[in-house]
C-alpha cells in the first residue's frame, strides 16, 4: 500500500494555506521527567514555507524535529503532520508517513560502506517490499531516478563510489538526494550543515534548498549559522529550554538583536552569562 | 538544558576541590570506596586461588626446569621424528580443514538468526530474546569434544560427528560476537532508512547487515582458525581427522611418528593462521582504520569503543569510477571483485567438505531422528550416576583451571611488553617474541597434554603445565595487542617529566591496558576452566576422564549429569568474569 501511497502523489499544489505540520501542548521529557526537552510548544507551519529553528544545543530543536517522523513519541501534546497524528500512528501507517516526510541527519547517517547510488536508493525502500541488497537488486527504472537525484546535488559522477570515501560535505548532499528520492511532501532536516565548514554548508544548503523549492516541499530546518538561517527561511522559530521565544516572518521587522536574544545563555539562577562573567574570575 | 547542568557541575567542582585539598598534616591516602573494596577484594581471591591451586597440584613455575630430566627423557625417545605414510597423514589433513571449514559453515549459517534474535537493538521481545542467550551460552559452555564422543555414538567414527559438533558448539562464540557487532552498530545510518519509510526487513538488510558485514567476516574467519585447531584433536575421540592418527600412535606407543604428525598438526596450524589473517586484511582493507576492521573477539571490543567520527576527505580517496549510465550496472572495482572471489572460493571449499572425505549428506539426514533421542538419554532421571569422587574431580578441574592461568600469567604479562610494538625495547626483540609467540600458540593444547602425560604419568600435574603453554601463547598475544592499542600522548607526558623508560611503562602505559589486561586474565581463566574439562580425555586429570569412561560404556545419565555439572561451573565463571569486567571498565 505504501508503494501506491508514494508513487502516485499528486503534482498538483493544494491551497497554499493549508498547514502540513500542526505541533499543540507538546511536551517531552527524558530520564523519568528530570530533563524537560520540550515545554509545552505550540506552532503550524503552512504548505511550502521554509521555517528554520533556532536555539542553543540542547534548546530541543532535534527532539522536536525527530517528534514530526515519529522517531520520538510525545510525552503529551499532539503532533500532526500531513493530516495524520503522528503520536498515534504504528507500523505500517507510521512508515507511510515516514516516506512522505523527509530526513536530513546532523551525523548524515548515510550507510558509509554502500556506494553513493545504492544509499540513494535506499530512499526508495518505502515505495518497495520486501529486503534489498546491493544495487541491481532495484528496478533499473529506480536506478535511473537515483541517479537523476545523484546529478541533483552535483554527484552524478560518483554513483559507484564507496560514500564513506567522499568528503562531509559530499556525504551531506548523497543524504540529500536520498530524501529527495523518497519525493517527500515536507524535508526535516536536523541541523544538516553543523559538521561542515562554513563555505561547503553554504554550498550544501544551497543544494537542499533549491531543490525543495523545485519540488515545493515544505522544510523545516534547525540551524546554528543565524547568517544562514536569514539567507534562505521565510520564518524563523527559536528555541530556548524547550520553549518558543521567538517566532517571526523573515522580513526587514526583525532585527538582528531579536535573533541573537535567542542565543543569550542564562546561569542556574537565571542570570545572563554575559554579565556575570567578572564573578566567574573571581571564584578562582 | 546542558549548559546549566554543566554550569552547576563546574562550581560544585570547584567547591569539592576546595574542601578536599589537603591541608598540613592530613592523611591523603585514597578513599576506600565500595568499588576500590570490591576490586581489591576480587584481586586478592583470583592471585590466592590462582595461587593455592598451583601450590595443591604440585605446579610452580619452576616445574618446567625440575622435570626438565622426564621431558628430555621422552624427546630423546622421539627423536628423530618420523611419518611412515604421508599419502594417509596429507589426506588425513585435507579432511581435517575440510571439516573444520564445513563445521564453521554449519556454525555461521546457525548462529546468523540466533544472533539477531539475541541483539538488543533487533529483538524487543524479551523472552525471544532471553531464548536466544540461553541457547548461545548453553552452546557455548559444552566443550566440542563432548558434543563430538555424543555425535560419534550416533554416526560412528568419521568425519560428520566432528562437523556437527563443531557447528553446535561454533554457535555459541559465533552469536555472541555476532550479536555484540550488532549491537554496537552505528545507529545513525539505521535511523537514515527508517526516517525513508523503510519495513522491518529492509531496515535489516539496508540499515544494518551493510555495518556488520565486515566484522561478521572478520569473525568468521577467526572462528575458522579456531575450528582448525580443535578439528585436529577431535580424531582423539573418533571423530575423524588427523586427530586419528595421533591418538593411533599414542596408543601404539610409537612416540617418533607422534611427533612426527604433531609437527605436520603445528605447521598446519600456523599456515591456517597466517593465510586466515591476510584474507582478513584483503577483505577488509577499507576498514583497516576503523574500529571494526579489528574487531576480532573480545579482545578489541574492549577498547575500540566507537571514535568520535571524522568527516575530512580521505585524502586517498579513489577517483570517480566510470560506469555505464544506462545499464546502471556496478563495475568491477577491486573490491567487488575480491568479495566475488572471496564468495567463490568459500562456496567451492563448501563443495568439496561434503565430498572428498568420506562425508554423505544422506547419511547425515538419516541420522538426524536419533539425535534429539540421543540427548533425550543424556538427561539424567535420578542421581544414581553420582559417586562423590566426581565432586572431588570437579573441585580439581576448577584448580586445574585456575593453577594453569596463574603459571600462564606469570610467564605472559612480561613477554606481552616485549611483544608490544610501541614497548618492546628494539625492533628484533619484537620480531623475536612475536615469531615466538606464532610457535607457542600452534601448539594444540591436548597433544601438549598427550605428550606431558607419557612423560610424567597420568594425573592433573601434566595437564596444568600443558594447558599453561597454550594458554601462554593464547594470553600473552592478547595482551601485547592490546598494549599496542594504547594512546601515544599520556606516554610523552610521563618521559617529559624526565622519567625512565621503566617508569614511563609502569606509569602511563600499564594503568592504560589496565582495563583490557584485567578483562583478557578473565577470559583467560574462562578458557582455562573450559579446557580443563576436556584434558582429562588424554587422562591428564579433571572430570573429562569419566566423561570419556561413560560415553564408551553408554552410560548416558552419567554424561549427561557430569555435562550439567560442567556447564554450571562454565557458567558460573562466565556470568563473575562478566560482573567484574563490569566493575574495572
Amino acid at each position: 500500500m505504501t508503494a501506491v501511497e508514494g508513487a502516485a502523489r499528486p503534482a498538483t499544489t493544494p491551497t497554499p494555506a493549508a498547514s502540513v505540520v500542526e505541533v499543540q501542548n507538546l511536551v517531552k521529557t527524558f530520564d523519568n521527567g528530570r530533563v524537560r526537552a520540550l515545554d509545552d510548544v505550540t506552532f503550524s507551519v503552512p504548505e511550502g514555507q521554509l521555517c528554520v529553528i533556532i536555539g542553543l544545543s540542547g534548546s530541543g530543536k532535534s527532539t522536536l524535529l525527530r517528534h514530526l517522523n515519529g522517531l520520538h513519541e510525545p510525552t503529551s501534546g499532539s503532533v500532526t503532520v500531513l493530516d495524520r497524528r503522528v503520536d498515534q500512528l504504528k507500523g505500517s501507517e507510521l512508515r507511510s508517513l515516514r516516506t512522505d516526510v523527509g530526513f536530513v541527519f546532523q551525523q548524515f547517517n548515510i550507510v558509509g560502506r554502500l556506494s553513493c547510488l545504492e544509499n540513494v536508493l535506499s530512499g526508495a525502500l518505502g515505495r518497495l517490499r520486501g529486503p534489498r541488497m546491493g544495487v541491481l537488486s532495484y528496478p533499473k527504472s529506480l536506478r535511473q531516478e537515483a541517479l537523476t537525484q545523484l546529478e541533483r546535488v552535483g554527484l552524478g559522477d560518483r554513483a559507484f563510489q564507496r560514500t564513506d570515501t567522499l568528503s562531509g560535505g559530499q556525504q551531506q548532499r548523497v543524504a540529500i538526494a536520498r530524501t529527495l528520492m523518497q519525493k517527500p511532501k515536507i524535508v526535516l532536516a536536523d541541523e544538516p550543515v553543523a559538521s561542515l565548514d562554513p563555505e561547503i554548508s553554504g554550498q550544501v544548503m544551497d543544494v537542499l534548498f533549491q531543490a525543495c523549492v523545485e519540488d515545493q516541499i515544505t522544510v523545516l530546518c534547525s540551524l546554528h549559522q543565524v547568517d544562514l538561517a536569514m539567507g534562505w527561511a521565510s520564518r524563523l522559530i527559536g528555541l530556548q529550554d524547550g520553549k518558543i521565544v521567538l517566532d517571526s516572518p523573515v522580513d526587514d521587522g526583525l532585527s538582528q538583536e531579536r535573533v541573537m536574544e535567542v542565543y543569550q545563555r542564562l546561569d542556574p539562577e537565571g542570570r545572563k552569562i554575559s554579565e556575570y562573567a567578572t564573578s566567574v574570575v573571581d571564584l578562582t | 538544558m546542558t549548559s546549566t547542568v554543566e554550569t552547576q557541575g563546574l562550581i560544585e567542582a570547584k567547591v569539592a576541590a576546595e574542601v578536599l585539598s589537603p591541608g598540613a598534616g592530613q592523611d591523603v591516602t585514597p578513599p576506600m570506596t565500595r568499588r576500590r573494596g570490591v576490586l581489591t577484594g576480587i584481586g586478592f581471591v583470583f592471585v590466592v586461588a590462582c595461587l593455592y591451586s598451583m601450590w595443591d597440584i604440585g605446579v610452580n613455575p619452576l616445574t618446567f626446569w625440575s622435570e626438565r630430566q622426564d621431558i628430555f627423557n621422552l624427546l630423546d625417545r622421539m627423536w628423530v621424528p618420523r611419518i611412515e605414510e604421508p599419502r594417509l597423514v596429507w589426506e588425513a589433513a585435507i579432511d581435517t580443514f575440510l571439516m573444520a571449514f564445513a563445521g564453521t559453515a554449519l556454525g555461521i549459517f546457525l548462529a546468523i538468526p540466533v544472533a539477531f534474535l539475541s541483539a538488543n537493538n533487533v529483538t524487543t521481545n524479551r523472552f525471544v530474546r532471553g531464548t536466544a542467550r540461553a541457547f548461545i551460552v548453553v552452546t557455548r559452555a559444552l566443550p566440542e569434544l563432548i558434543l563430538a564422543l555424543i555425535f560419534v555414538r550416533v554416526y560412528s567414527i568419521g568425519v560428520l560427528p566432528g562437523v556437527l559438533a563443531l557447528g553446535l558448539h561454533s554457535i555459541g562464540m559465533l552469536g555472541k560476537l555476532f550479536s555484540d557487532s550488532i549491537e554496537q552498530i552505528d545507529p545513525g545510518p539505521r535511523e537514515g532508512v527508517v526516517s525513508s519509510g523503510a519495513g522491518r526487513f529492509q531496515e535489516i538488510t539496508t540499515g544494518i547487515l551493510p555495518q556488520v558485514i565486515p566484522s561478521f567476516i572478520a569473525i568468521s574467519l577467526y572462528r575458522l582458525d579456531i575450528n582448525f585447531r580443535a578439528s585436529t584433536l577431535l580424531g582423539l575421540v573418533g571423530a575423524g581427522g588427523i586427530g586419528l592418527q595421533i591418538r593411533a600412535h599414542q596408543g601404539s606407543l610409537d612416540y617418533e611418528q607422534l611427533l612426527g604428525v604433531t609437527l605436520v598438526i603445528i605447521v598446519l596450524i600456523a599456515i591456517v593462521e597466517i593465510v586466515s589473517s591476510k584474507v582478513r586484511a584483503v577483505i577488509l582493507g577499507h576498514d583497516r582504520s576503523s574500529p571494526k576492521g579489528k574487531g576480532l573477539a573480545g579482545s578489541s571490543r574492549l577498547l575500540h569503543r566507537a571514535k568520535a567520527a571524522d568527516f575530512a576527505p580521505d585524502p586517498k580517496a579513489p577517483a570517480a569510477v566510470v560506469f555505464d549510465r544506462d545499464r546502471l550496472v556496478p563495475p568491477w572495482s577491486r573490491d567487488r571483485i575480491i568479495m566475488w572471489t572471496f564468495s567463490s572460493v568459500c562456496l567451492l571449499m563448501l563443495v568439496l567438505a561434503f565430498t572428498i572425505p568420506d562425508m554423505s549428506f544422506l547419511e547425515l539426514v538419516r541420522g538426524l531422528p536419533e539425535i534429539p533421542q540421543t540427548f533425550d538419554r543424556l538427561i539424567p532421571r535420578n542421581m544414581d550416576w553420582w559417586q562423590s569422587r566426581w565432586g572431588d574431580l570437579l573441585i580439581e578441574t576448577v584448580q586445574m583451571g585456575f593453577a594453569a592461568t596463574g603459571l600462564s600469567l606469570i610467564f605472559a604479562i612480561p613477554t606481552a611488553l616485549l611483544a608490544a610494538r610501541n614497548v618492546a625495547p628494539a625492533q628484533w626483540v619484537y620480531n623475536a617474541s612475536r615469531a615466538f609467540i606464532l610457535g607457542v600458540r600452534a601448539l594444540p593444547d591436548l597433544i601438549v597434554a598427550v605428550i606431558f602425560v607419557a612423560a610424567l604419568g597420568l594425573g592433573p600435574q601434566p595437564g596444568v603445565l600443558a594447558l599453561a603453554i597454550g594458554l601462554y601463547g593464547f594470553s600473552t598475544k592478547l595482551f601485547a595487542d592490546s598494549i599496542e592499542e594504547i594512546k601515544e600522548g599520556p606516554r610523552d607526558g610521563v618521559r617529559s617529566t624526565g622519567a625512565t623508560g621503566i617508569q614511563e611503562t609502569v606509569t602511563s602505559v600499564l594503568p592504560q591496558a589496565m582495563p583490557a589486561l584485567v578483562g583478557h586474565s578473565l577470559y583467560v581463566l574462562d578458557v582455562s576452566l573450559r579446557a580443563s574439562t576436556v584434558l582429562g580425555i588424554v587422562g591428564a586429570g579433571g572430570i573429562g576422564f569419566p566423561l570419556v569412561q561413560g560415553t564408551r560404556l553408554f552410560q548416558f545419565d552419567l554424561v549427561g549429569g557430569l555435562l550439567i555439572c560442567i556447564f554450571v561451573l562454565v557458567y558460573a565463571i562466565e556470568l563473575l568474569s562478566t560482573w567484574v569486567r563490569k566493575q574495572v571498565i
